[in-house]
C-alpha cells in the first residue's frame, strides 16, 4: 500500500488560548495527528504576514494561525487586528494561485482541546489530497 | 481645462512670497513629448513648468527625500514644499498624513483636476502610433488627446484608447486635498472600477499560479517598484538585506543576526516572496498611482496585485484609500463585525 502523504503544518498558536488549548488536548490524552509544528506566539495579532510567507517558503505544506475568540483577547484587541490583516493575506495568497486550504485561521480557547484536535484532523484531511506544497518553497 | 498660465501664475505668486522652500512640477526634457519632474526654486524659472497628458509621475515620492534631508541637517529649512498633485497623488498625501509621516503644513499643494481625462500610458501610445514619432502631446478641449508627430502631423486620439488603465478606473479624478485646485472638479463616471482584475479572478487556482509565475520569473529584482513608490519610505526594507541601517556602533554579530526574510537572488521563488511582501505592505495604502507598473523594466503588471487588495479592503472592510486623512489606516483599526467566515 502506498504511503499516505503526511503534510507538515506550521501552527502559530496564541500563548493565552490556543497554546493552552493544545496543551489541554495533550494532557487529556486526546488523539490528533502529529503533523503540526506548533510555534507559540504572544498574540495572534503579533503574527506578521511575513511569518506566513516565510513558513511557506521554508517548505510548510500548510499554515494555521490560531488565536482567542473575538472579545477574549488577552491584549483586548489583538485578535481583531489579526483577523483583518490575515483576511487580506488569505485573499492575496489565493490570488497569487496558492490553494486556499494551505492557509487557515481558527479561534480556539484554552478550554477547547477537543475543537483543537478536530481542527488539526480536518486540516490534515484537507491537505493530504493536495500533496506537498512546492509553489512557494525556496528552490535553490 | 487646466490653464498653464494660471498654474505658472500661482507658482510664481507663492514662490515670490517666500512661503515655500521650492516647488516641484513638470518640465519638458530632450526634444520629445516626455516630461520630467522639475524643481523650481526661483520665481523667474516658472516658465519651465508644463502640464500635458504625459505628466504621469507621482511627485509625492520626493517628500521622502525632503524628510530625510531635514533629519540630516542641523538647522533645517522647515518651510513647506510646494508640489503639483493630481487626484491619485493627493490621495497619497492623505495616506502619508494618516500615517503621520508628514504633516499637512509640510506641503503646499496645487491640485490639478484631470477632468474626465487623465494621463497617458507610454506603452499604449507606442502601440497606437506604430512607426510614428510623437513630438508633442496635448490635452484638447474635446475630450481627446492631440498628438503632434515629428513630421508635423496632428492626430486626435480618443482619450480612452491611450489613457493609463488606472485613469480609466480612477475613483476620483480630482484632488481630494489641495490648497488651490485648478480646473473643474468633475467626477468621471466609472462603470466597472475593477475591470482590469476581473479576468484573473475568474481563472482557476492553477491558471492564476502559472500566470503569476510567468510574470514573477521575469523580475530582475531591480527594486525600481520600491524606489518609485510614494508609500515605500522605510529606511530598512524587510525584503532587501542590504539596506539595513548600519551605524558605526553596529557590531558584526548584530549584522549577522539580522533576519533575512527573503534572499536577493532573482529566483522565481524569491521573486514571488518579494512581490507578496510588497503587495501586502501596500494593502490599504496603495493609492493606485500606477508608478510601480510604469517603471518596471520587464513590464510585470504590479497594479493588478495592488488593485486586488484595494478591492478586498473595500469589499470586506468598506475602506477606501486616501480619502480621509483623519481616519486610521486600514490595518491599524478594526470593526467588531469584520467578516470572519474564513475562520474556523
Amino acid at each position: 500500500m502506498a504511503e499516505e502523504f503526511e503534510p507538515r503544518i506550521v501552527a502559530f498558536l496564541c500563548k493565552w488560548c490556543s497554546s493552552a488549548g493544545a496543551d489541554l488536548a495533550g494532557v487529556s490524552r486526546m488523539e490528533y495527528p502529529p503533523n503540526i509544528i506548533p510555534i507559540q506566539v504572544m498574540c495572534s495579532g503579533s503574527v506578521s504576514p511575513l511569518y506566513i510567507f516565510s513558513a511557506l517558503s521554508h517548505g510548510a505544506d500548510g499554515v494555521l494561525v490560531s488565536g482567542c475568540h473575538p472579545g477574549d483577547c488577552h491584549y483586548i484587541k489583538g485578535n481583531y487586528y489579526a483577523r483583518r490583516r490575515l483576511a487580506l493575506v488569505k485573499k492575496l495568497l489565493e490570488y497569487i494561485g496558492l490553494e486556499p486550504q494551505r492557509f487557515q485561521m481558527s479561534w480556539v480557547s484554552a478550554t477547547e482541546g477537543l475543537k483543537f484536535t478536530q481542527i488539526i484532523k480536518d486540516l490534515v484531511r484537507e491537505l493530504q489530497p493536495l500533496g506537498p506544497q512546492n509553489k512557494l518553497r525556496r528552490k535553490f | 481645462m487646466v490653464s498653464l498660465e494660471q498654474l505658472k501664475e500661482e507658482v510664481k505668486k507663492i514662490l515670490s512670497s517666500g512661503n515655500i522652500k521650492y516647488f516641484i512640477g513638470y518640465e519638458n526634457f530632450s526634444s520629445g513629448w516626455q516630461v520630467r519632474p522639475a524643481f523650481i526654486r526661483k520665481p523667474e524659472d516658472v516658465d519651465r513648468l508644463v502640464w500635458t497628458p504625459a505628466c504621469f509621475h507621482n511627485l509625492v515620492r520626493f517628500l521622502h527625500d525632503e524628510k530625510r534631508r531635514r533629519a540630516r541637517e542641523k538647522n533645517p529649512d522647515t518651510r513647506p514644499v510646494g508640489l503639483i498633485v493630481k487626484g491619485c497623488d493627493s490621495r497619497a498625501i492623505n495616506v502619508l498624513i494618516q500615517e503621520k509621516y508628514i504633516e499637512r503644513k509640510d506641503v503646499y499643494l496645487i491640485g490639478v483636476s484631470c477632468e474626465l481625462m487623465g494621463v497617458i500610458d507610454e506603452l499604449k501610445l507606442k502601440r497606437h502610433l506604430p512607426g510614428l514619432k510623437p513630438r508633442k502631446i496635448l490635452f484638447s478641449p474635446k475630450e481627446t488627446i492631440k498628438v503632434i508627430t515629428d513630421d508635423d502631423k496632428e492626430i486626435e486620439i480618443e482619450a480612452s484608447e491611450i489613457l493609463a488603465d488606472r485613469c480609466l478606473e480612477c475613483p476620483a479624478n480630482f484632488p481630494v486635498v489641495a490648497d488651490i485646485i485648478l480646473g473643474e472638479k468633475i467626477k468621471k463616471k466609472v462603470t466597472s472600477p475593477y475591470q482590469s482584475i476581473s479576468p484573473y479572478e475568474k481563472m482557476s487556482v492553477e491558471e492564476r499560479w502559472s500566470f503569476w509565475q510567468e510574470q514573477f520569473s521575469r523580475c530582475l529584482r531591480c527594486y525600481a517598484c520600491r524606489s518609485v513608490c510614494p508609500m515605500c519610505y522605510c529606511d530598512e526594507c524587510v525584503a532587501d538585506s542590504i539596506v539595513y541601517a548600519v551605524t558605526a556602533d553596529t557590531t558584526a554579530e548584530e549584522k549577522a543576526q539580522k533576519i533575512k526574510w527573503v534572499e536577493r537572488n532573482p529566483e522565481p521563488s524569491e521573486n514571488t516572496f518579494y512581490h507578496l511582501v510588497r503587495a501586502i505592505h501596500l494593502a490599504g495604502r496603495c493609492v493606485d498611482c500606477g508608478e510601480c507598473e510604469r517603471v518596471c523594466p520587464v513590464e510585470i503588471p504590479l497594479r493588478l496585485l495592488n488593485k486586488k487588495l484595494e478591492k478586498e479592503a473595500r469589499e470586506l472592510f468598506g475602506y477606501e484609500v486616501g480619502f480621509d486623512a483623519s481616519q486610521p489606516p486600514l490595518i491599524a483599526c478594526f470593526r467588531d463585525n469584520d467578516p470572519q467566515d474564513f475562520i474556523r
